[in-house]
């Protein structure tokens, strides 16, 4: 097989499996629930791509754009500045991705579930794959708009986490609850954290320096 | 003189109070949340208020704060407080006239004190909006509500005094304590008084006050019906009693520091400011090890959740209390602070707290206990479930509506022009408001509409039942319906 070839054939898959969460999401936690991928395999050909896809959209809409706050004018970063923020937003979501694999695999003990990371990386990466569909509202990067596109697509991924969990995970819709709402409660948190850490880096001086 | 219940032959439980209180309760939950959505419309649509003083945001605004934490959540906390400190002292309550006249009593104040609210009278301040009749009124009541709980306990059929009560005891002590304290004021008129405190002092006792109503009945209080109605639901005994117990103790010792945070960068000593951040960020241990404590007890009850939609509304309510736990002393921190406060983010971090946490909690309780009152089933499982998505959508994006708006308005009021002014006017930051409060206003709606859902199935519950007669074990294990 040429190096194309394999190429566009990585592509398909994941177009195939983006396409698959969005209309028959059952189907892929079903697949997943008889499947034992490797966490590598998953890590490499979807949640690198999966965290590359909204920093890419960020740095497009916020070099051309700027992002508007509700202020008369928008507010325009320095390609360096904006440059590195991207990045950060890169290297966040890598980490969110496989964090939040690794807390699922330690709270599969307490819940009787499948303890392959592979399993837990493959269900992360179905749970972001709405989000990175709906990051594509980031070239349009106005606050509000951008809030209005990923609440439901954060709803679907919630969604998608309550239904899917006991299916993949191989526990009943019960446990699956249960585990679902810590896994939520997990998120909440490295979100709330995320917002408090980047909110203190900017009063430090580290990001945008707004009007001045 | 109290009588000892075991002597006069009175060994039935007294409900029909607990009953009394939940259906008022839900009716300020009712009136509570509409107000609530009433002035998020107006934040959008300001006109709606027609030009009436008595409909202003001014005025509505704290009908919304006061009917629903003292209407909704001390009627719930009242209700709970009187079904599990029978249950955990083994006997009827000891002064069972008291408590409705307790009961009866709050619910007049609380009605009176709404109405003098729409009328005008106000102390401004918040959480403490009442003048000083109704201060006393409130204080004289509170006072009976701590006779009938601590009499129930003096008269307890076993040694131990269970968690929950701990919890309830706190919250009665300490809302005492923090209530005459920062309600010490000279009257003028009937209707106006003026605070004993005096500027920074005055904006230092009130936050005492307004963080510790936050801690001792929004959560202390909520944490006591936790833990009493959590192993119910579970059918399983807390999962480290030991816990519960450290965590209330460093709870209570940790979170009476903690008020001072509400005035960062304010006219007040800088290490009150820095005490208070500190012990913020140290309040998180024992707030959290509840949390924990709550879902690992729950998790080797999850076959329950098959039959019982209650428990749901616990498990998630533990989440949000995770959320609003951790942002609360992260906002605490200063640099943190510098953008968050006074914008739509503490609104939002308030709500992740009184939507997702106290409300969600009572809902849950509710849907246990209201049944069990009239010894019946639930009306309808399938809305309590669909009650359940209800309040997950509404609080989420209550949620997100705000931390949007707020981190908007943190970083547009820090921005400053080539002069070192302001480079954005208070007026102009909130014209560009209104979508965000159109969505918060949905979250609202969506929010209500799984409250009113929950009133219609407990009330179709409870309709045409009577209250059941339940006999505490050491006399007798049977039940009796009248």
């Amino acid at each position: 097989m040429s190096d194309k070839n394999r190429n566009d054939g990585r592509r398909r898959g994941r177009s195939e499996f983006l396409l698959k969460v969005l209309f028959r999401p059952r189907v892929v936690f079903e697949d997943l629930a008889i499947s034992e991928p490797s966490p590598y395999r998953v890590f490499f050909k979807y949640l690198i791509w999966f965290a590359f896809l909204p920093p890419l959209f960020a740095y497009i809409g916020g070099s051309r754009h700027g992002w508007d706050l509700g202020a008369e004018h928008p507010l325009l970063l320095g390609e360096t500045e904006l440059r590195l923020v991207s990045a950060l937003y890169y290297v966040v979501l890598l980490v969110a991705f496989v964090s939040t694999a690794f807390v699922s695999r330690w709270m599969s003990a307490t819940y009787g579930a499948r303890k392959s990371l592979g399993v837990h990386m493959a269900m992360v990466a179905i749970l972001a794959a709405p989000i990175t569909f709906g990051s594509v509202i980031h070239l349009y990067p106005h606050v509000f708009i951008n809030l209005l596109v990923l609440i439901p697509a954060l709803i679907w991924a919630m969604y998608l986490l309550y239904g899917g969990l006991p299916v993949a995970l191989g526990i009943s819709p019960e446990r699956g609850m249960l585990m679902a709402s810590s896994l939520v409660a997990w998120l909440l948190v490295a979100f709330v954290s995320l917002l408090g850490i980047t909110v203190a880096l900017w009063t430090s001086g580290l990001g945008p320096s707004i009007g001045a | 003189m109290i009588a000892n219940p075991a002597s006069n032959g009175e060994m039935y439980y007294h409900d029909s109070v607990v009953r009394f209180l939940l259906m008022c309760s839900l009716v300020w939950a009712v009136l509570g949340m509409s107000a609530g959505v009433y002035i998020a419309a107006q934040l959008v649509w300001p006109d709606i208020n027609f030009g009436q003083p008595w409909l202003s945001f001014g005025r509505v605004r704290p009908l919304h704060t006061n009917g629903l934490i003292f209407g909704f959540g001390v009627s719930a906390l009242m209700a709970t407080a009187f079904y599990s400190v029978q249950r955990t002292c083994h006997v009827p309550m000891p002064t069972p006239r008291l408590a409705w006249v307790t009961a009866i009593l709050w619910q007049l104040a609380i009605l009176s004190g709404g109405l003098s609210l729409l009328a005008g009278i106000n102390t401004s301040k918040e959480y403490a909006e009442l003048e000083w009749p109704f201060d006393i009124a409130i204080a004289v009541i509170w006072i009976l509500f701590g006779i009938v709980f601590f009499a129930t306990i003096a008269h307890r059929r076993i040694k131990q005094i269970y968690v929950s009560n701990w919890f309830y005891g706190g919250l009665i002590i300490v809302i005492a304590m923090i209530h005459v304290v920062n309600s010490l004021a000279m009257p003028a008129t009937l209707f106006k008084s003026y605070s004993i405190y005096a500027g920074a002092l005055d904006a230092v006792v009130q936050w005492w006050y307004g963080h510790n109503a936050v801690g001792f009945l929004l959560t202390g209080g909520f944490l006591g019906m936790l833990y009493y109605f959590l192993p119910k639901q579970a059918d399983r005994p807390i999962w480290s009693y030991k816990l519960s117990v450290v965590a209330f103790w460093a709870f209570t010792y940790s979170y009476i520091w903690a008020g001072p945070h509400h005035l960062h960068f304010n006219a007040i000593p800088d290490w009150v400011q820095n005490l208070a951040m500190v012990m913020s960020l140290i309040l998180l241990a024992p707030s959290w090890a509840t949390m924990i404590n709550g879902i690992m007890t729950v998790s080797s009850a999850a076959e329950k959740l098959r039959t019982d939609p209650a428990l749901k509304f616990i498990v998630l309510s533990l989440a949000f209390y995770g959320l609003a736990t951790f942002e609360g002393p992260m906002m605490a921190i200063k640099s943190v602070n510098a953008v968050s406060h006074f914008t739509d983010w503490t609104i939002g971090h308030v709500h992740s707290g009184a939507l997702g946490w106290n409300a969600l909690i009572v809902f849950g309780t509710y849907y246990f206990l209201a049944p069990r009152l009239v010894g019946g089933k639930l009306y309808s499982v399938r809305l309590a479930n669909i009650h359940f998505w209800l309040a997950l959508a509404g609080t989420m994006i209550y949620i997100l509506s705000m931390w949007g708006a707020g981190i908007s308005q943190g970083l547009l009021w820090l921005s400053l022009d080539t002069f070192g002014e302001p480079s954005f006017s208070f007026k102009d930051i909130m014209a560009s408001m209104p979508p965000y409060y159109l969505l918060r206003l949905l979250g609202g709606v969506i929010f209500l509409a799984g409250a009113v859902l929950m009133i219609f199935n407990l009330t179709m519950t409870m309709k045409g039942r009577e209250t059941i007669r339940i006999r505490p074990p050491v006399a007798a294990s049977v039940q009796e319906s009248t």
